[in-house]
């Protein structure tokens, strides 16, 4: 990491330009559209008005449906987070265990989502293996597990991978003088392992949790028709032939933002804590 | 204490296989009536079903989009990363979060919001899909890159210059072999997230761009075509995984 100070500029700012402009045309044409959308100012046939009524039509909808997709990311974003935590450190001396998680990494959410379908359904392999009789209703059932699972199997080996990333090289010696200064393992999981694990853990949950909020496929496919996770509900209400329907999609696509980036506004501040900590 | 580190590895590692069973014994079945824990009869019906569908233009079609979004998305996040690294950009913490913002957003409310805009303009959907897709894949590409270019040893190209390379010269024979684990690992994330999309491919669009993922879905939500439905996910899970460890190889034999 040899670095010479004061390093004059080596490369121009312009090679930025291309990459700026294409987020800022298809991230600002979407979010204003949407927005417009939402608010009335769009409308695919009659006049432009200014108006809440979009927002207040599917208002209850909106509410549940964030409710649930909020539970969904919290529940699979905590199972992915203990499950990758323990993958990571369990890591060291263990490649078969690194090829395992790593293997999930490619795997797309749809296939996993068609793969947990095959698995959990009352009809799946595991019913089969187990003997059928009494197997809950984990594929569209009340408790939404399969959705769950899929987003926990998956964002548990991103989590495993940033995490091992973020303890590699520097865990061993601090561990060691932890050990020497009497820290029991305990103690030495506590006071040194857990906080040099933690900005890397939070910021992979934080990715994780957004996604699970606003993806579609999975709850769509292993989800049960009603009460509809908020993306569910955006899309179907998007697709559908009565065109006064379109400002409600574009309405539950706004909550959907709106929450996303409060989530992301709230975890930046706890990573900011916990690196002032580590560092 | 050790026996219980190995028994919870073994565990850890059957969480992360488990679901896969499925797809490869499926794919495999011809015939499998519940509640037998094997199937009756191997064969490859789930695959003839799956050419039928469209299987292989539609792999064309999804290998074509994700070299797309590999090729731009590479491209623009390694020109921004150099830009963010050589100290000269103006707002350098603004450009950074900008480009790593679509990580925050969902991208079903972004292409909800373009369908209809491009409709209007009349972008063609393909065109539409990709330029979603490339803004979804850039911050993982710059943010790799830019990791890449903080750590790289500057020592090299230093050397080169004093020794009388010019600097076209140190990019192309030092710097770039220096950095090449690093493109091929943002290439195949970008790869990934061209390779992997659903629902931007599905309302963007408009049922122009017909992908495995797509067909999948499409096999997926019926009931019933098991073999199908796992012959397709494994083609959609196979070509990503080959990409994977093709480049997990290439950054090995770099450093090792």
């Amino acid at each position: 990491m040899a670095r010479p100070l004061p390093r004059p500029g080596t490369a121009p700012g312009w090679p930025a330009l291309p990459a700026v402009v294409l987020v800022l045309a298809v991230v600002g044409a979407g979010l204003v559209t949407v927005l417009l959308q939402a608010l009335g100012l769009l409308p695919l046939i009659g006049v432009p008005r200014l108006s809440g009524a979009a927002f207040g039509d599917v208002g209850r909808d909106l509410g549940t449906g964030t409710a649930l997709s909020l539970a969904i990311a919290a529940a699979s974003t905590a199972v992915a987070a203990v499950v990758g935590l323990a993958t990571a450190l369990l890591l060291t001396g263990r490649r078969w265990l690194g090829a395992a998680a790593a293997l999930t990494v490619p795997v797309p959410h749809l296939v996993g989502a068609a793969a947990m379908g095959l698995l959990l359904a009352d009809s799946g392999v595991l019913a089969r293996w187990t003997g059928m009789a009494g197997w809950p209703e984990l594929v569209g059932g009340r408790w939404w597990v399969a959705v769950v699972a899929e987003y926990a199997w998956k964002e548990s080996a991103f989590v495993a991978l940033l995490v091992a990333g973020a303890l590699a090289g520097r865990l061993g010696p601090l561990r060691e003088t932890a050990a020497l200064l009497g820290a029991g393992p305990w103690r030495r999981l506590r006071h040194v392992t857990l906080p040099l694990a933690a900005p890397a853990l939070l910021a992979a949950c934080t990715i994780s949790f957004v996604y699970a909020f606003g993806s579609y496929e999975v709850a769509a496919l292993l989800g049960r028709a009603s009460p509809e996770p908020l993306p569910v509900l955006a899309y179907r209400l998007s697709r559908s032939i009565q065109l006064t329907e379109r400002p409600q999609a574009a309405a539950a696509a706004v909550v959907l933002v709106v929450v996303g980036l409060a989530v992301v506004a709230v975890a930046a501040v706890a990573l900011r804590r916990s690196l002032a900590r580590t560092t | 204490m050790t026996a219980l580190r190995r028994l919870t590895g073994v565990g850890l590692a059957a969480w992360f296989l488990l679901p896969l069973v499925p797809l490869v014994l499926w794919a495999a079945a011809d015939v499998w009536r519940a509640p037998a824990a094997l199937p009756q009869q191997w064969g490859s019906s789930g695959w003839s079903a799956a050419a039928a569908a469209g299987g292989w233009a539609a792999a064309g079609r999804s290998l074509g989009l994700a070299a797309v979004v590999a090729v731009l998305g590479t491209l623009l996040g390694a020109a921004a990363a150099a830009a963010l690294d050589g100290g000269r950009l103006r707002a350098p913490r603004t450009i950074t979060a900008l480009l790593l913002a679509p990580v925050a957003l969902p991208p079903l409310a972004v292409a909800l919001g373009l369908d209809v805009l491009l409709l209007r303009l009349g972008v063609p959907a393909p065109v539409g899909v990709v330029a979603v897709l490339t803004v979804a894949a850039l911050p993982y590409t710059t943010y790799a890159l830019r990791v890449a270019l903080a750590g790289m040893d500057r020592g090299y190209a230093e050397e080169a210059r004093l020794l009388g390379a010019t600097p076209a010269v140190v990019w192309r024979r030092v710097r770039l072999p220096l950095l090449a684990p690093a493109v091929a690992t943002a290439a195949l994330l970008a790869f990934l997230v061209g390779w992997s999309d659903y629902v931007v491919t599905l309302t963007v669009g408009g049922g122009q761009l017909v992908t495995l993922p797509l067909l999948l879905g499409s096999a997926a939500s019926g009931v019933g075509d098991e073999p199908t439905v796992a012959a397709l996910a494994l083609s959609a899970v196979l070509p990503p995984l080959a990409a994977a460890l093709l480049v997990a190889r290439l950054a090995r034999g770099r450093t090792g």
